[in-house]
Order: C-alpha cells, then sequence, then structure tokens
C-alpha cells in the first residue's frame, strides 16, 4: 500500500522532509568546478547533486557522429545538428554510488539514453546553435548522488555550465518537478520538487521552462494522473521554475562579479564601453 | 594501451626532437619547469559524498579530476569444496595428538592462532569500476586501468581481511572510480591518490553480533569503524598508491604530463604501499649497519614503504611517427641535395640532431632498478606524496 506522503504531519500539512507544499529543497550550485573545461558547474538539489562539464563548441567529431547514428550505443546523444547549427551532444554518467543501493547503469541503458536526448534536444532549442556551424558542443553530466528531480538537476546544472563557456543562448533554461498528493479531494494542493520518495509514491511530472518566462520547453510526465489536475501541476511547476530561475541568475551574477573582483573581465568590459561608445 | 587514454597529441617530429632533448638533458628541462621529482600540486577532500560509505575527490593542477565513492554490501560468503568446519575438525584433531605428547597448554595457544589465520579473504570482495568519459566501460584501456589499480589493492591480502564478518558473511566493497575531465594525461596517478583517500574515509557500520550468527550493526553512524584506522601505531597497513616514472636516457622523471609522454624511452607504474610499523622492526635488523641508520630515520619520519607492483606501461612515444630527414624523405625529394638522392632512400641514417626518433626495443635493467629505487628511497617521491595526502582531514 503507497504511503501517503503529503499526511506525514496531517495537521500542520508538512511533506516527509518538512517542507510544505510549494517548498523547493536546498538549490547550491558553483559554477567554474573545473579547470581543463571550457565551462563546468556543479549543483544540488537536495540530495540530488550533479556536475557538467562542457567542451566546446569546437569541430564536428566526424567518428562520434558517425557512430552515434551508426550503432546507437556510444552513449552520446546529439540533437540540433542539421540546418548549419551547432550538434549539442550530451553524455550522462550515473555514478554506480549514487543511488542508495549500488546500481550500476550501462551505457546502453534506455532510461539514461532517454535523458540524453530529452536534454540535448531541449538545449538545442534554447542555444543559439546557428552562429557555431559544423561544430559540436559537447556536454558531460555526472550523477554524484540521486534523489530525486534527476531530470531537472541535470538541465539547471547543464545550463550554468553552458552559462561558464560562453556559449550564447535566449535565456536560461530552467527546470523543476512538481506531483500530486494520492488524496482525491481537490483542495489538496500539487507538491514541488519531489525527493525520491515522493517521485516513487505520487503521480509527478517534470517542466522545463525558458527563463522566467511561461515558454515550456520540456514537460515529461510518466505516470497516470487525473486530467482536471494537470493544469494545477503544469502551473506550479512553471512558478517554481521561476524561482529556480532566480537562484540560478543569482549563482551566474555572483560568479560575474567574482570574476571582475579578480580582474578576469577587464578587459572584455573594457571592450563593451569601446563598442558602446562606437556605437 | 597507454595511448588509448591519452588523447592523441598532435606534436610534430620537430617538437618532439626538441622536447626529448630538453628532458635528456642534466638536469632534465620539462616543459612546465617542474624539477624531475616534482608532482602536480593537487587539491583534495574527502567525504564529499554523504550517500556513500567513503568518498574522496582529488583534482590536479593541469585540471584533470577524480571523484571515488565506496559502497559496501553484506554478502553470504560462498563455500569453497572443502569445507572449512571439515578442515578445522580435522586440524584439531591433529593438534589433540600433538598435544597429548606436549602438554595442554601450548594447544590453546595454537588454536587462537588458526583462529587467525582463519581471517583470508577473497579477491572477489573488492569490484572496482573506471569510468572515463568518451570511453565504453569494456574499453581495453579501462578495464586495463581498473586491473592495475585493484591488482595494487588486493596483492598484500590486507584489505579482503579487513571485509571479513565471520565465516558465514563478508562485506562486499564497491569501489566506483569516476574520472570527471577528459584525460589529459595518463590518469593512472590521479585515480590511484583518489582512491587511496577515498579507502582512508571509508567507515563500516559496528558489528554488533557476535561469532557465526548472522551479521547485525550498530545504527549509529557515529560508532561505525574506519576499515584503515588513521593510529599510525596499531599494526595495520595503508592503502596504496601507484605512481608513474618514466626514463629518457639517464634521467628518471617522475609524474609526467602528455607531452613528456610522448616522448618517454620507458614508462613504469610503480605500486607502494606504506608498511605497518610492526613489518619495519623484522626489515630493519637484517642489516647491522642499516640498522642504526635506519633507527634515526625513524625519529624524524616513521614511514617504510613497501613495494607491491611494477607494471610497464607501453609509452606512446613508440607509435609516434618517426621524423625523417630530408635526404630520404620521399615526400620532400625536392628539397634533397643532389648528392644525397642518390643514395638508396630505404637505408636508415644515425640519430641526427633535431630529428625525432621513436625509442626502439626495450628498457635498460639498469634504468628500470633505478626507477623503483628512486620511488622507494627516504624522503623520496612517494614519501612526498604520502605526506601530502596525510595532511587532507578525513570528514
Amino acid at each position: 500500500m503507497p504511503l501517503d506522503t503529503s499526511s506525514a504531519y496531517p495537521l500542520a500539512l508538512l511533506r516527509v522532509d518538512g517542507r510544505r507544499w510549494n517548498d523547493l529543497r536546498r538549490l547550491h550550485a558553483a559554477v567554474r568546478t573545473q579547470a581543463a573545461a571550457d565551462g563546468s558547474a556543479y549543483l544540488e538539489m537536495g540530495n540530488t547533486k550533479v556536475m557538467c562539464t562542457v567542451t566546446g563548441p569546437s569541430e564536428e567529431n566526424k567518428r562520434r557522429t558517425a557512430a552515434s547514428t551508426a550503432t546507437g550505443n556510444t552513449g552520446g546523444a546529439g540533437g540540433g545538428a542539421g540546418a548549419g547549427g551547432a550538434e549539442v551532444a550530451v553524455e550522462i554518467v550515473v555514478g554506480g554510488f549514487s543511488s542508495v543501493d549500488r546500481k550500476r547503469r550501462g551505457r546502453g541503458d534506455k532510461r539514461i539514453h532517454e535523458l540524453q536526448t530529452t536534454l540535448s534536444k531541449a538545449l538545442a532549442a534554447a542555444l543559439h546553435t546557428h552562429l557555431y556551424p559544423r561544430s559540436t558542443i559537447a556536454l558531460s553530466l555526472h550523477v554524484l548522488s540521486q534523489d530525486g528531480s534527476l531530470l531537472a538537476a541535470l538541465l539547471n546544472a547543464s545550463t550554468l555550465a553552458l552559462v561558464d563557456a560562453g556559449i550564447p543562448m535566449s535565456d536560461l533554461p530552467v527546470a523543476c518537478t512538481a506531483g500530486l498528493t494520492s488524496a482525491a479531494s481537490a483542495a489538496d494542493d500539487p507538491l514541488v520538487d519531489l525527493n525520491a520518495q515522493e517521485e516513487q509514491e505520487l503521480p509527478f511530472l517534470t517542466l522545463a521552462t525558458l527563463g522566467d518566462t511561461d515558454r515550456v520547453m520540456v514537460l515529461v510526465l510518466e505516470t497516470r494522473v487525473q486530467a482536471a489536475r494537470l493544469k494545477d501541476m503544469v502551473d506550479l511547476a512553471a512558478d517554481a521554475c521561476k524561482s529556480v530561475h532566480k537562484s540560478l541568475r543569482e549563482v551566474v551574477r555572483r560568479r560575474g562579479e567574482h570574476m571582475v573582483e579578480e580582474g578576469a573581465v577587464e578587459k572584455g568590459a573594457s571592450m563593451a564601453m569601446d563598442m558602446d561608445i562606437d556605437v | 594501451m597507454a595511448t588509448a587514454t591519452t588523447q592523441h597529441l598532435l606534436l610534430s617530429p620537430a617538437e618532439l626532437a626538441y622536447l626529448h632533448s630538453t628532458l635528456s638533458l642534466t638536469p632534465p628541462i620539462r616543459p612546465d619547469g617542474r624539477l624531475a621529482t616534482q608532482f602536480r600540486p593537487l587539491t583534495a577532500e574527502t567525504g564529499i559524498l554523504p550517500g556513500t560509505y567513503g568518498s574522496a575527490r582529488v583534482c590536479f593542477a593541469d585540471g584533470t579530476e577524480a571523484i571515488v565513492g565506496v559502497k559496501a554490501d553484506v554478502e553470504k560468503t560462498r563455500r569453497t569444496r572443502i569445507s572449512p568446519e571439515g578442515q578445522n575438525g580435522r586440524r584439531q584433531r591433529r593438534k589433540r595428538q600433538i598435544g597429548d605428547d606436549v602438554g595442554g597448554g601450548e594447544e590453546e595457544e595454537e588454536e587462537e592462532e588458526e583462529e587467525e589465520s582463519a581471517i583470508v579473504g577473497e579477491n572477489d570482495w573488492v569490484e572496482m569500476t573506471v569510468e572515463i568519459l568518451g570511453h565504453r566501460d569494456d574499453d581495453n584501456s579501462t578495464v586495463f586501468l581498473a586491473a592495475m589499480l585493484s591488482e595494487a589493492l588486493l596483492s598484500d591480502g590486507e584489505l579482503t581481511k579487513k571485509l571479513w564478518i565471520n565465516r558465514r558473511f563478508h562485506w562486499k566493497l564497491y569501489i566506483d572510480i569516476i574520472l570527471i575531465s577528459p584525460p589529459l594525461s595518463y590518469p593512472l596517478p590521479l585515480l590511484s591518490l583518489t582512491t587511496h583517500l577515498a579507502l582512508l574515509s571509508t567507515r563500516l557500520p559496528r558489528l554488533k553480533s557476535e561469532a557465526d550468527e548472522d551479521p547485525m550493526f550498530d545504527d549509529d553512524w557515529a560508532a561505525s569503524q574506519p576499515i584503515y584506522p588513521s593510529s599510525r601505531a596499531s599494526s595495520s597497513s595503508r592503502p596504496p598508491i601507484t605512481l608513474l616514472v618514466m626514463a629518457i636516457g639517464e634521467n628518471i622523471i617522475f609524474d609526467p604530463s602528455k607531452e613528456e609522454l610522448a616522448v618517454a624511452d620507458s614508462v613504469l607504474a610503480v605500486s607502494v604501499v606504506e608498511a605497518a610499523v610492526a613489518a619495519t622492526t623484522t626489515t630493519t635488523t637484517d642489516d647491522g649497519d642499516v640498522d642504526v641508520d635506519m633507527e634515526d630515520d625513524r625519529k624524524t619520519r616513521r614511514r617504510n614503504l613497501r613495494l607491491l607492483s611494477v607494471r610497464t606501461v607501453d609509452p606512446p612515444s613508440r607509435l609516434t611517427a618517426p621524423g625523417v630527414p630530408n635526404a630520404v624523405n620521399a615526400a620532400a625529394w625536392g628539397q634533397a641535395p643532389p648528392g644525397a638522392s642518390a643514395k638508396d632512400p630505404g637505408v636508415e641514417t644515425e640519430d641526427v640532431e633535431g630529428v625525432w626518433r621513436p625509442p626502439r626495443g626495450g628498457a635498460k635493467m639498469a634504468v628500470l632498478s633505478a626507477m623503483v629505487q628512486k620511488v622507494l628511497e627516504k624522503g623520496g617521491i612517494a614519501d612526498e606524496v604520502l605526506d601530502g595526502l596525510d595532511g587532507v582531514e578525513l570528514e
């Protein structure tokens, strides 16, 4: 019998981890965590911990694209190629130690492949790939710890790493999850940012929007849900995306300030000023 | 095999020749300005993943980074063909016969000894996987790396001994290594150091049950016990480290970067372990003269290094194309002096200054033993690295 997670503390209306229905978990992120990559980021959403590195835009890797289309098991999923735009190749490595019970996922794992495809398509839509024809933007994501909302965490981490790599995009793609309590009464609110326990028991969806607009980039729903409640869930997830967007922007802004303090971008800043004067 | 894990370097024969000649000077001049025995600076932290039994992250200054997580599981010990009970019974019977002759006191002692020797682990209690970005996990080089790392770890049998719970159960240790960055240089030392730290930070729950009962553990994580106790005084061993050493001519160079590997004459992966203190006393008594020196040394530094394994790594330099002087280069026939073109182009020339020639043949025995000696010497590189790793705070 499934546990009704929403009623762990029925009077206080708290969830199992003590949050209220619209509380996000602690979101901690760091940009530029690795010196060797063109762009890198580390993101924690509660206990879900993800690391992302970006290589590129670099010259198109013929061997790799040929292999991935031919056999489909090299692990990379490409999107956005064609029409002269850059290809966004996403590779996800799930650490064997990331879940509670050690479980090793091979490269050919269907779920990982699906995540890769979803991410690369979404990112290719948000990035200005047309500026880099015949090139590849390779993202590699490492899952260090899993506690629900994996797709959302992966997308948010990729966003930060792509910002760090300086690849132009129309806005920050951000993602969050929303779930529905199993209580039948319509008065119940849906929940945001589910953890692993809630994900196992409740129907949930992952929604990604472009910045704090209402433009939906990704909507993944793998469980059954009452059609009448879907709208509530999407609305709530979109609201949650806005607050995720706010904190990611804050991370990027702090990184920018840090770079100015270090003097790393002084030259670039003055160039921008020159350009302003010229215009 | 080394080439698969190092990215292909696009160095011209002239560049390779230059690298080779600077590295064979005395003292060698390295591209990054390090001394021959200098390790790259690194940052390390442990206990980064609360969901694991032990974890560590190490970043080298060149940006390569690895994360290791250790997970453990209780597993039923597979019965061997000769059941331990049967064997024990037989031995005890034999002992009783001896005991009748000698006396009861000694018999008990011997039985205790047998209890100790019964704790023998099996190598498949430890499973090690390596994930390298852009390489399949069943790739030759990845499997080779994992094999080299686990070989060093299992060779002294100390680790598997610690995994023994009772006659029916044991811990199964899963060591998952992830190389986060692209493999810029041969990642063996990085992965080995990270594994070393992760194992040092690994803790297993305290056993509450006794003898051969089904194991029961203390819920309290604060009461858990590290598999490698930190106190130096106890006679427990430490996890091994594997270092990369290369030779160019007579020069021995530690922790080579990828550019240096591209011109190496021979490359060795040397695994050393810090032997237990108890072992120190036995080894020092071998030679009277050495004994005195060692005594003095031990006052300042009580580290006794033991060689576990040495493996030659096929250096990528063997696969680089040789530089060919214009005189015998078919592609440059227009530039060759007219006199030289008359020569047979198939004839090999002697070493020409500034022309790259990949090393041929095996390494000299003297050089190989010098490389191993240099790793093990007091205050050498292994000492330096272990000192650095000792400084890392465990959780």
